[in-house]
């Protein structure tokens, strides 16, 4: 028990510490990016999380601003659910149902409201 | 005024907000919804959903402080986490069909109430519960933690009070874009009687949590601009940072005092502007 515990720890120190500097470092690039290009405050489009991810990805291939910082704002986004989901897992293994249940519902809340603000409720 | 000098400026604006927040214990958003609704004329649910990624960025850059402390109740953290979780979603969608005016009376109100509550005193731990509730024992609520090489156990009581408590947080957070810092506290300190450094190191991860709720409900719905939201997190974390170095050597009451008599005149703004338009 005491060996998942300290998993449990590791994990989070983990994520969060991978999650800050991958933030930082993208939403430096983009920042950079703009000042550098001298460009404009675009009006952002509603789009699904594909669609959000399909631009970051023509967008970094042409050195885009905007690309680096939505996977900024991405990886920041999703850091608490990766948690949360590191938590399911660690509950799992501890053969804690009823956490690794709520940690699910708790997820599902977070990815609703993804789903809900794209399809404009 | 050009673009980058807007970005430049929101990017000052969140290095203050940041800075404030860490001297005087609260969030950003305190100060990032009104310099961008009242400074820049943003509409609201831009403001607060920029905003929202600002106290994420608060949350996860503090977590260092907190993971592996063993401060945290994960089982407490996510069985209220459902509560503010769900406040955080129906706030998210409400917010677009109420009037601007009412959010703006609403978020002066919340930031009087917790300017004045920063000049309580810090760290007032309301003393244990002797005793689980019913309903924290089927949940095993309770726990322990490590102080000076000791362990301290504690007891888990009024666990339905705190969860509404919570869905009020989420539901103000989510139309705000405020962390709710203020009243997660209050629900766990004062009325589930957890020890003071349990709920706040708890309440640092239900925080990113909750904002990332609504924040995925304003970013897909097209409410964030990328580049003032970068500005935002980059200014926050910068100026959290700065603070929670400083507050060893500045004078902090005093600036705490100052801070917070900003923050209520800034309160009285957006009353006047909710109530007046002005």
């Amino acid at each position: 028990m005491k060996e998942i515990a300290r998993e449990r720890r590791l994990l989070n120190i983990w994520i969060v510490r991978a999650s800050v500097m991958l933030c930082l470092g993208f939403i430096a690039t983009g920042l950079t990016l703009y000042f550098v290009h001298g460009g404009h405050i675009p009006i952002p489009p509603a789009g699904s999380l594909a669609h959000i991810l399909y631009g970051i990805v023509t967008g970094a291939a042409v050195w885009h601003a905007e690309a680096f910082l939505d996977a900024g704002l991405l990886i920041l986004l999703l850091t608490p659910m990766v948690r949360l989901l590191a938590g399911v897992y660690v509950s799992l293994r501890m053969r804690d149902a009823l956490y690794a249940g709520i940690g699910l519902i708790v997820v599902a809340l977070v990815v609703i409201g993804l789903l809900a603000g794209q399809s404009g409720i | 005024m050009t673009p980058v000098v807007t970005v430049l400026l929101v990017l000052c604006g969140g290095l203050a907000g940041g800075f404030i927040g860490a001297l005087t214990g609260l969030g950003g958003g305190m100060v990032i919804v009104p310099l961008l609704t009242l400074a820049f004329h943003l509409p609201v649910p831009e403001a607060v959903g920029i905003s929202l990624f600002g106290v994420m960025a608060t949350s996860i850059g503090a977590a260092p402080r907190f993971v592996g402390t063993g401060l945290n109740n994960m089982r407490v953290g996510l069985f209220l986490q459902i509560a503010a979780s769900s406040g955080a979603l129906t706030g998210a969608i409400i917010a677009h069909r109420l009037s601007a005016r009412f959010l703006f009376v609403l978020f002066g109100i919340v930031l009087a109430y917790s300017a004045i509550m920063s000049f309580a005193p810090k760290h007032s731990d309301s003393g244990g519960a002797d005793a689980d509730s019913l309903l924290a024992r089927r949940l095993r609520l309770a726990s322990r933690y490590r102080q000076n090489g000791e362990w301290i156990d504690y007891h888990v009581t009024a666990v339905i009070p705190g969860f509404l408590v919570m869905l009020l947080a989420g539901l103000l957070s989510a139309l705000l874009g405020i962390g709710s810092g203020a009243f997660k506290v209050l629900a766990m300190d004062r009325l589930m009687r957890l020890p003071f450094r349990v709920s706040t190191a708890t309440s640092n991860f239900m925080i990113g949590v909750t904002a990332a709720t609504s924040a995925g409900y304003y970013l897909s719905h097209g409410d964030v601009s990328p580049v003032l939201a970068g500005a935002v997190i980059l200014g926050v974390l910068a100026g959290a940072y700065t603070g929670g170095h400083l507050v060893k050597v500045l004078p902090v009451k005093a600036l705490r005092s100052l801070f917070g008599a900003v923050l209520l005149l800034v309160a009285l703004q957006m009353l006047l502007k909710g109530v007046f338009n002005i």
